[in-house]
């Protein structure tokens, strides 16, 4: 109850569009999530038997999550190797999968797997430094174009949040997806997307800017 | 109309979180450039060609309540286990403590009897190890039947009737007793085994420490590497290390034990002397006290070659077995305290006069 009541004031911001809440699960999720759950799990019972172009539709469905999930922790340049390789151990692994409508999650957890697999046979990335990060600042707060590697830049410092911030911030700013398609594929609840989107941006925003500011604290 | 009212009465922050999360309120240019600058990190490979999938047989889910039925079935039937088990256990009569030793282990069936006295027996095959955290550890061969005599903080007394008992014992010097029915065991800071056959004649070998054999008077004391026979009525006989000769153990037990003519006796005791080396003064100390008066002459001249007393032992005392000589003459050759003993002996004659084994 008390679970409900707390992720119902979490996501239930005027149109927000929370209309079915699945009681004991203590997750609420849209109508339209629900309705491509199902529409996942059947995907994958049916490439589970064989469907190829069943597996062909999740990834169409699922791409840009393990794309942004990679992208989150390995270099960019990595990334859609990587991406590969996970739909691939997703492909054989597949038959282990007991629950289909929880293929979201389970995707993620082996993207996140891949990436760590990536850094524990890789060198360590050099860090922005402070001169990197004026720049960057002043660049994003003008709208300048000029510097070709501000992209990269501005990447690397979302790269720095902590691991929910950024792997939130960059399925959004990056990949494009809203939070409810972030909550529906990850299998989130709304409440806590929402919550990393915010939190994310927030320190996202003091990044950028201590470097102008530095006696400025970074919001928790 | 209503929507964009309230739309518009929104704080800025609001409207523009409304396009963080789902696109839907006022854009927020930071996140606009933002999203601008970070698109040509964004996925654009299509689907690459998958192998085969070959099906197979896939882990079914089962719906929740068959879980929940299935779990308790689990349950219902490890509990059931474990009741048979007890049930088995209880039949078998095997208790989890005996005497305040804990079974740590047991193959096979045993039989232990309850209340004072008790009892363990150990069939042909079973074997049990008992631990008593104060005391030490006690591995019970098969075909041992093992009596408690008595029980207190100082003292853990009980009675080998046959078979054989692998003890290490922690507990201080003289606390862990154990009876047979031709001697009783010491513990002296040690690790040892103890056996007894079905006529009561018994073999202690110690392989840590050191152990005291008594009965009726006559004693003998036995460090690590050595070992000593006992028979009923007659005793302890000399301990000796078990790396001696043949010829030498052979000869030993016939003079400890035999009931042979004077002449095998003298031969006996010839050739225990002539193949003694240096460590062997372990066995000619004790032959000093089960030689005849005649024959305690040429033990003490061997003894003397191989570990000449200091000063204080005499040969005259020696002849007539003087206590402080012995002992003197025994702490030389530097097997153990023979303090220890003495004063577990006063010690045991002033609590345990009273009690023994039946």
């Amino acid at each position: 109850m008390i679970c409900s009541v707390v992720l119902a004031h979490m996501a239930s911001a005027p149109g927000d569009p929370i209309d079915l809440f699945i009681p004991g699960l203590c997750q609420p999720v849209s109508k339209q999530a629900a309705q491509e759950a199902s529409e996942d799990a059947g995907l994958v019972t049916a490439a589970q038997d064989g469907d190829r172009a069943a597996f062909g539709r999740l990834h169409d469905r699922y791409a840009r999550m393990v794309h942004g999930v990679l992208l989150a922790k390995v270099p960019f340049q990595e990334v859609n190797d990587l991406v590969q390789d996970v739909f691939l151990t997703a492909l054989r692994r597949l038959r282990t999968l007991r629950a289909p409508e929880s293929f979201g999650a389970w995707l993620a957890a082996i993207a996140r797997n891949r990436a760590s697999d990536y850094h524990r046979h890789s060198l360590p990335e050099d860090p922005l430094g402070d001169d990197d990060m004026t720049t960057l600042q002043l660049a994003v707060a003008n709208g300048a174009d000029e510097d070709p590697n501000l992209a990269s830049k501005v990447l690397e410092v979302i790269k720095s949040l902590p691991d929910a911030y950024r792997e939130t911030l960059v399925l959004r700013l990056v990949e494009g997806m809203t939070g409810p398609e972030i909550a529906a594929r990850m299998q989130m609840t709304p409440g806590s997307v929402r919550v990393n989107l915010h939190r994310g941006m927030q320190q996202l925003r003091a990044k950028l800017s201590r470097s102008m500011h530095p006696s400025r604290q970074e919001t928790p | 109309m209503d929507l964009e009212k309230k739309t518009a009465e929104k704080p800025l922050s609001e409207r523009t979180d409304e396009y963080l999360w789902d696109k839907s309120g006022e854009p927020n240019p930071e996140i606009l450039r933002l999203e601008t600058l970070l698109t040509r990190f964004q996925h654009d490979r299509p689907a690459p060609v998958f192998p085969e999938i070959v099906p197979g047989a896939r882990r079914r889910s089962f719906p929740v309540r068959l879980r929940w039925l299935m779990a308790s079935a689990s349950m219902a039937v490890v509990a059931l286990l474990v009741m048979m088990a007890v049930v088995i256990y209880r039949n078998n009569q095997i208790p989890f403590a005996v005497a305040g030793w804990n079974v740590s282990r047991q193959v096979g069936s045993a039989h232990i009897s309850s209340g004072l006295g008790q009892v363990l027996e150990t069939d042909k095959r079973s074997r049990v190890t008992l631990r008593d955290e104060d005391v030490g550890q006690i591995d019970v061969d098969p075909g041992t039947r093992l009596r408690w005599l008595n029980k207190r903080d100082d003292l853990e007394w009980m009675v080998l009737d046959r078979g054989t008992i692998h003890a290490l014992i922690w507990a201080p010097p003289g606390q862990f007793v154990v009876d047979t029915p031709s001697a009783m065991t010491v513990d002296l800071g040690c690790a040892y085994t103890l056996q007894v056959d079905s006529s009561g004649a018994g073999l202690v070998r110690t392989s840590l420490g050191w152990v005291g054999f008594k009965l009726n008077g006559r004693e003998s004391f036995i460090p690590a590497g050595a070992a000593c026979r006992t028979r009923p009525k007659v005793g302890p006989g000399s301990a000796y290390f078990e790396d001696a000769s043949a010829n030498f153990i052979a000869a030993l037990a016939r003079f400890d034990f035999d009931d042979t003519t004077p002449e095998q006796r003298a031969t006996d005791l010839a050739v225990v002397l002539n193949e003694s080396r240096n460590r062997d003064a372990l066995t000619l100390w004790h032959l000093l006290s089960r030689a005849d008066p005649s024959q305690r002459l040429l033990v003490y001249e061997r003894l003397r070659l191989l570990a000449p007393p200091k000063a204080g032992v005499t040969q005259q005392g020696i002849l007539r077995l003087d206590r402080s000589m012995l002992d003197q003459w025994w702490n030389e050759l530097g097997f153990a305290d023979i303090s220890i003993w003495r004063h577990w002996e006063r010690s045991w004659s002033a609590t345990n006069r009273a009690v023994g084994p039946k």
